[in-house]
């Protein structure tokens, strides 16, 4: 791991509002990190493993991910990113979505998403959500820090 | 569509039956009267032999009158010759014999008045005959021989012979003449007998006949009709299937649509919550900036920009947050409704009476606080159905019978369930406000509230209710009365059955 490298975070969301949102609610929980935004899975698919900077050839991230993609289903991309003997196995996926939906948020877990965020319309409880995955990212953050 | 069956086979058996009788009636009348020919020929034959019977002892008493007369004659004409007493005797034995055989004569003849007026003048021609002979005999007797002899001479004993054969073949003659009418009426009769018969066999051959096609077109009918039952039979299931089908696949797709829809509105809906809330933040340094402008510079300030910051601003943004809010609930009824129509029944064997005691202990603290008794008429049938729908139908009815009470009277739940050819009605009846009739069927549909609207909720209860009663194969209604309370019947088949047709 590049220690020099900190963690990026890659937004796969195909809601520009949402996206800004979410943005928004990480910068005021005081997290700097850099944010890769992609509104449809192939672009986002491409980065995550092709591109020359993307997590799979440089560097640790933290992807963002929407399971509503016009494209593809995000769960698509959290199988691919998850499945066996994928350069992205430990890379923290957070699943940030409308749905509640236990068989959905329970499939989630399964394919091995770390956290899974429901999208309330309550905007409080949402930019709270978004501010504790702030807090989530810091802490993974942390050894990082400690490491430099 | 249901084609409408045409029932030709109904009609026809009733003209069918009404055919078939008056064939048979008239097989009878035709039998009946066969039989009567055949009793009447009878009776005419046994008649007829007895008028044939008597032309005979007629003709026989005919001939016994003539030998006797001949004989008698024959005797005095031997004893007239011989003066032999043998020939005496047998004259007096014919001529004794000669009344009994006339008396019998006139008895037989005596209903033919043309017999009895030839009888008449034969005895008269006999009794000279006679008178003549005694005479002969007496002469005779006396040894007056000679004076006989010359009497014979002049008697015209052989012309009267002749007029007495003659009377008698005359009559022998009128007796056939008779017997020939009698033979030509037996004749007559006998062929109107055979023409009966004739007719009536011909009646009851056709009878026979038109009997034997009207069935045989009868059974060619039904078995034709039974086909075409059959056929619209198999043709209903296949409908039937066909549909069930259809409307599993169309209730799969309204499904999924509903979950898409609600899913989908709740995207844009976080945006405008999210921004909401940024407009909601940023009104703070602006309301910070004009209280500062308001104190270092009120000039600047007008009256617009003070009421904008001050109230339109947080009432618009008050207003845009209780509706995204509405509307994310009334989307969560949706979403939830539709879960609920994807989710898999797994029927159970279930005492619905324990599970009004659970659903009791668990709002036992609403129910208290709004002094309300709940309880249950046993025995309640038991029933095997899917416990979460039941739970959630049973909970939501009972917890709706705590919310709408009738102001100044303590509520009361009563439930109750009763077994009814395979399905089971369980009864919700409760003594609270009642539903006005015309809201009856309302009250089931999503987001549609009756009565006053003290109570918070979204109208979704009885439609979720409804939802999951129908998902069990069931149905609700309602029974209320403005002011005297209402009851909700659901109605379950007593065992829940898969329903296994794959869209």
């Amino acid at each position: 791991m590049n220690a020099h490298q900190s963690v990026g975070i890659v937004m796969i969301e195909d809601d520009e509002g949402h996206a800004r949102l979410i943005e928004k609610n990480i910068r005021r929980a005081g997290i700097l990190n850099d944010i890769k935004h992609f509104t449809d899975g192939t672009q986002a698919l491409h980065h995550l493993f092709d591109a020359a900077d993307g997590p799979a050839k440089a560097g640790p991230a933290l992807v963002l991910l929407d399971l509503n993609l016009p494209d593809m289903s995000g769960t698509d991309i959290l199988a691919q990113i998850k499945a066996e003997g994928s350069p992205l196995k430990r890379t923290p996926v957070v699943v940030l979505t409308t749905t509640d939906d236990k068989i959905e948020i329970q499939r989630c877990y399964d394919l091995g998403c770390n956290v899974y965020i429901t999208k309330p319309v309550n905007y409080e409880s949402f930019a709270q959500a978004i501010r504790q995955l702030g807090l989530f990212l810091s802490v993974i953050q942390v050894p990082e820090v400690e490491e430099h | 569509m249901l084609t409408r069956v045409s029932n030709p086979f109904v009609v026809s058996e009733g003209r069918f039956g009404r055919v078939l009788v008056s064939f048979m009636v008239l097989g009878f009348l035709a039998l009946i009267a066969a039989g009567v020919a055949a009793g009447l020929a009878t009776q005419r034959n046994e008649e007829h032999t007895g008028w044939v019977n008597h032309t005979y002892e007629v003709e026989l008493a005919i001939g016994t009158a003539r030998r006797l007369i001949e004989q008698s004659e024959a005797s005095r004409r031997g004893y007239l010759l011989t003066d032999n007493r043998e020939y005496r005797d047998a004259y007096y034995r014919w001529a004794t014999a000669l009344p009994v055989a006339l008396a019998r004569l006139r008895r037989l003849t005596h209903d033919n008045p043309r017999q009895v007026a030839a009888l008449a003048v034969l005895q008269d021609e006999i009794g000279a005959l006679l008178a003549q002979r005694t005479r002969t005999i007496a002469l005779i007797d006396a040894g007056r021989i000679d004076t006989a002899v010359a009497l014979f001479r002049t008697e015209a004993s052989v012309k009267r012979l002749a007029t007495i054969r003659n009377g008698f073949g005359t009559m022998a003659r009128e007796e056939r003449r008779l017997l020939a009418g009698r033979d030509e009426a037996q004749r007559a009769s006998v062929r109107a007998f055979y023409l009966i018969l004739g007719v009536a066999a011909v009646i009851l051959a056709l009878v026979a006949l038109v009997s034997l096609l009207t069935v045989l077109r009868y059974t060619r009918d039904l078995s034709r009709s039974r086909d075409s039952l059959r056929d619209f039979n198999e043709r209903l299931e296949e409908t039937v299937t066909e549909r069930t089908a259809d409307l599993s696949r169309a209730n799969e797709e309204i499904q999924r649509f509903a979950y898409i829809v609600s899913h989908d509105l709740r995207s844009p809906l976080v945006n405008v919550m999210g921004f909401t809330a940024e407009l909601s933040a940023a009104t703070a340094p602006l309301a910070e900036l004009l209280d500062k402008a308001e104190a270092e510079c009120p000039q600047i300030v007008g009256e617009d920009a003070r009421l904008a910051v001050r109230e339109d601003l947080p009432e618009a943004i008050g207003f845009i947050r209780t509706s995204t809010q509405k509307m994310d609930r009334l989307i969560n009824a949706i979403l939830k409704l539709s879960r609920e129509g994807r989710r898999v029944i797994t029927p159970e064997p279930i005492d619905p009476g324990a599970v009004v005691d659970t659903i009791g202990g668990s709002i036992r603290h609403l129910l208290d606080d709004r002094g309300v008794a709940l309880s249950v008429e046993r025995p309640i049938p038991p029933v095997v159905t899917d416990r979460v729908a039941i739970e959630q139908i049973l909970s939501n009815l009972i917890e709706n019978a705590t919310k709408y009470l009738q102001p100044g009277r303590p509520g009361e739940i009563v439930v109750s369930g009763e077994e009814r050819r395979g399905r089971v009605i369980l009864s919700v009846a409760d003594n609270g406000r009642g539903i006005d009739p015309r809201d009856h069927q309302r009250i089931f549909d999503l987001f549609r509230r009756s009565g006053q609207q003290d109570q918070p909720g979204e109208g979704i209860g009885l439609a979720h209710v409804r939802a999951l009663a129908y998902r069990l194969g069931g149905t609700i209604d309602v029974d209320s009365e403005l002011g005297r309370g209402s009851t909700f019947r659901l109605n379950l088949p007593k065992i829940y059955e898969v329903q296994d047709i794959k869209p």
